[in-house]
């Protein structure tokens, strides 16, 4: 049994010093997770304004949510540039590729649960774990930008999980369907993104759990009960 | 509402829990799974005390394991993670139990009081250590007579002396009983010469030497996996009350006229409706429990929603007078040997 060594735990707490921003190990992964950034925002945009013709009445309300993503996505464009990186944009398509196949698919049959259960919960689940865990390693510009972004994510979360929870009986079963179908892609996404995160001193084992947390709260307040969360979930956690 | 956060006492019991409980995939899942697994709230329980008073409470698993203990960063993620946990639950009084609160004090969390969105509250977190200090002096001083050791002539050993429990009980001890004397064992020596004269009293001694004397040894501190005790070194007869964490006294020493009870157990009066207590591995699960869990339960019925035990030296003879008297009116008492429990009467 293993026992806590003070002197061992106290070495082990420098980890969480600042990244370098200025070298090129650093530039060259930052190419690639501001890309995907920048593309999940402008996606989150599409995404919102595509729910908006299969939710009509609350069309309004999406385009208000979409142009938010639109704002962030332009913070997220200067993060780049004030770090003199140019973001890697055809990474970022083929990261969200089969994510965004699934949508589409889904948009074409209809499915407002599976559209909303992508963008609305998985995307932004995922996209708040990764702020919150970028924040305090962040260079202050982006620091500041993404501070401002992430309370706004915070709306969109909450904005599928309302919906969600206002129609849960009716949605329930193809929640289930798109977990199954869609968890696996975000988590082999946190695969694809580990080593560059790493880079920027954000570690995977964060980022899956802080995910989880997110998406988990949320089907929570949807009403699912902590045993079909956790079965839900697991699909994010076996590869 | 009540919160304990708890976790198993290895990954291998951590993954029979999981599978008992139905969750087949995070059981399967290896080592680096469980670290990025979620804290869970497990179960809510109802539990009537013999006031008449009944309060509902919650177990939070961390999902840490001891073998994530050498890795910094998600030992003190699993900890922050569950208490961001409880306070989002709404929960008034939480205790942190088994490895946690040592995380917490050992690593620093108080700098971490933001968790995501969350500033975490500390009002809303006991350590239980008042409790757990309390319940070991009451285990002293019911159990050394039975073995045939009077206290008045005993000499108690603290190991541990200096620690936040140590010192409680050390002061407890000096104050409150007429042990005849006290020998104070820990590792640094400033410290305990502090201790020493605050408490006017107690002879500083080296472990073996302290062993060797002592008739009573109370163990507050975690033991190193190397340390060897020879039990003829030992006097005979001698009471061991094991109140570290984790517990692993009697497989060091026992039998031969030594005795090893578990200290800072509780024992409530009626089976509570709950099953994650075999995760602690007691002896009777529905009714038995960390003193540090039933310190949040007890502060709970008395609407004490405070952060009543926390930091380090900040227990006081106050304190344990009334979470000792909360104690033995909401039905606790203290586990003694030959399992025959003995109301904790004062």
């Amino acid at each position: 049994m293993p026992t806590l060594n003070a002197p061992e735990v106290s070495v082990l707490e420098g980890h969480d010093a600042l990244p370098d921003f200025t070298t090129s190990a650093y530039k060259d992964a930052y190419s690639r997770i501001n890309a995907i950034v920048i593309e999940g925002e402008q996606e989150a945009h599409d995404n919102y304004i595509s729910l908006g013709t299969l939710i009509p009445e609350q069309a309004e309300e999406l385009s208000r949510l979409a142009k938010m993503e639109m704002k962030h996505m332009k913070g997220f464009t200067a993060c780049g540039r004030n770090l003199g990186v140019q973001a890697d944009m055809p990474f970022a398509k083929d990261f969200f590729g089969p994510l965004h196949g699934n949508f589409q698919i889904a948009l074409r049959e209809g499915k407002v649960v599976t559209c909303l259960l992508i963008q609305a919960l998985l995307i932004e689940a995922f996209a708040i774990s990764a702020y919150h865990i970028y924040i305090p390693v962040a260079d202050p510009f982006a620091r500041k930008i993404t501070e401002g972004v992430v309370k706004d994510e915070y709306t969109h979360l909450n904005y599928g999980q309302e919906w969600l929870k206002a129609n849960y009986e009716a949605s329930r079963d193809e929640l289930f369907e798109a977990n199954k179908a869609n968890l696996p892609l975000i988590r082999s996404m946190l695969e694809d993104v580990a080593a560059d995160a790493a880079v920027l001193h954000m570690e995977k084992e964060d980022l899956i759990e802080d995910f989880l947390i997110a998406y988990q709260e949320a089907l929570n307040e949807i009403g699912f009960t902590s045993r079909d969360i956790a079965k839900m979930a697991a699909a994010a956690l076996s590869i | 509402m009540f919160g304990l956060i708890g976790h198993s006492t290895s990954f291998e019991a951590a993954r029979r829990k999981a599978l008992e409980l139905g969750f087949d995939h995070i059981a399967e899942g290896d080592l680096d799974v469980w670290c990025s697994a979620p804290p869970q709230l497990v179960e809510h329980v109802e539990v009537t005390s013999p006031a008449g008073i009944t309060i509902e409470g919650a177990y939070i698993d961390s999902c840490f394991v001891p073998e994530m203990l050498s890795r910094f960063k998600t030992a003190r993620r699993k900890v922050l993670n569950a208490m961001e946990l409880a306070q989002k639950k709404g929960i008034n009084i939480t205790a942190l139990g088994g490895f946690t609160s040592i995380i917490f004090e050992n690593f620093n969390l108080l700098q971490h009081q933001t968790v995501r969105s969350t500033t975490l509250d500390w009002q809303r977190f006991t350590t239980g250590n008042t409790h757990t200090a309390w319940v070991i002096c009451r285990q002293v001083e019911n159990n050394a007579p039975s073995l045939g050791i009077d206290l008045k002539t005993a000499k108690v050993a603290v190991v541990g002396a200096t620690g936040d429990i140590g010192s409680a009980v050390c002061r407890w001890l000096t104050a409150r009983t007429n042990v005849g004397e006290l020998l104070l064992v820990a590792r640094q020596p400033q410290p305990l010469a502090d201790l020493q004269s605050e408490l006017g009293g107690g002879r500083i001694l080296a472990l073996s030497d302290a062993l060797s004397e002592a008739d009573v040894v109370v163990w507050v501190a975690s033991m190193p996996r190397t340390l060897e005790i020879d039990n003829n070194s030992l006097k005979k007869p001698c009471l061991m009350i094991d109140g570290g964490y984790p517990k692993n006294l009697d497989s060091k020493v026992a039998g031969g006229g030594i005795h090893v009870l578990k200290g800072g157990i509780v024992e409530f009066c009626r089976d509570i409706g709950w099953s994650m207590m075999e995760i602690a591995e007691m002896d009777k699960p529905q009714r038995q429990m960390f003193a540090c869990f039933a310190e949040a339960m007890l502060l709970e019925f008395e609407r004490c929603h405070t952060n009543f035990s926390w930091g380090r030296n900040n227990i006081t003879l106050e304190k344990m007078d009334f979470i000792g008297a909360a104690s033995v009116r909401h039905g606790f008492s203290t586990l003694n040997l030959n399992k025959n429990l003995q109301a904790a009467v004062a």
